[in-house]
């Protein structure tokens, strides 16, 4: 008994009527679509490709320009205790200074 | 911009698009118009509002194509339902809920009258008592009955798991066959 009210309301849902569209919905469709223009919103990654794409430089400069990129880097992250310590220098200067002073 | 290319799917149709091929937009306009057009009428069971809201769908696909992303949107039908009922929704919100349309054609006029003035007692009952639905049982019905999508799309298309889907649409069936008794 249920089986059979369950198929019923089964069939009954699945032939629902709707009043069809006009005929000419999608030529209106297309139509108004003609006279709107397009906004390209592209992905960011797109953008970036897109903006590197204007770009037409020589080979040579794309290497000169990643060698002078490179350095800077390697200038940057270079150990800042490489040259004399400022605080040693600092002790022997004093030293030297008040060793002269005492010879006078 | 004549319709051409019905050779080719939904996602080349898309790419064309999105390099603004109108031929294309044509093509996929003629392809989809009725099918999302009688879920938007399911909605708003206007047929002026539901061309409306067709039409806008369509419209801001065409205006701005990279809102359909192949890499996101893996069906462009899936995600073109879920634009279709967020503007539905979109509307009723502005305009509050809508009233039964009295000349919807509900029956089919090759029919013998006694079993038509049955059918229109049973049809007009079943709209009255699918429209006092709740929102989201309504459209997981929908999408199902009506649109003939697997629970698996419609549940893809509401956003929902597919055991909450079956659910929704499990308490809609038990709903009606209750208010529906006297038709069943």
């Amino acid at each position: 008994m249920s089986d059979n009210r369950d198929e019923k309301l089964d069939r009954m849902l699945r032939s629902r009527r709707h009043e069809p569209a006009s005929a000419d919905l999608a030529q209106r469709i297309i139509f108004k679509a003609r006279q709107l223009p397009q906004t390209k919103t592209m992905p960011l990654w797109q953008s970036v490709r897109e903006m590197f794409g204007e770009f037409h430089l020589p080979k040579p400069a794309y290497v000169l320009a990643s060698a002078l990129v490179f350095g800077i880097v390697i200038g940057f992250s270079a150990p800042q205790d490489t040259g004399p310590a400022a605080d040693d220098s600092g002790v022997s200067v004093q030293s030297f200074l008040s060793a002269d002073e005492a010879l006078l | 911009m004549a319709t051409a290319w019905p050779e080719k799917d939904d996602h080349e149709l898309l790419v064309l698009i999105q390099d603004g091929n109108g031929q294309a937009f044509a093509t996929l306009v003629e392809r989809h118009t009725e099918r999302f057009y009688r879920l938007a009428y399911r909605y708003l069971q206007s047929k002026a509002a539901a061309e409306d809201v067709v039409q806008d769908a369509f419209l801001k696909l065409w205006e701005n194509p990279a809102l359909w992303q192949p890499e996101r949107n893996s069906k462009f039908t899936t995600w073109f339902y879920r634009v279709v009922v967020n503007l539905c929704l979109d509307l009723r919100k502005r305009k509050g809920p809508v009233a039964l349309d009295e000349e919807m054609p509900l029956i089919d006029d090759r029919e013998p009258v006694d079993e038509t003035m049955v059918k229109i007692q049973e049809q007009k009952a079943l709209e009255r008592e699918i429209a006092a639905l709740p929102e989201r049982q309504r459209m997981a019905l929908n999408l199902c009955f009506d649109e003939g999508l697997s629970n698996q799309e419609a549940a893809a298309v509401m956003g929902v798991k597919l055991k909450a889907l079956q659910s929704l649409v499990m308490r809609a069936k038990t709903t009606l066959k209750e208010r529906m008794k006297a038709y069943l």
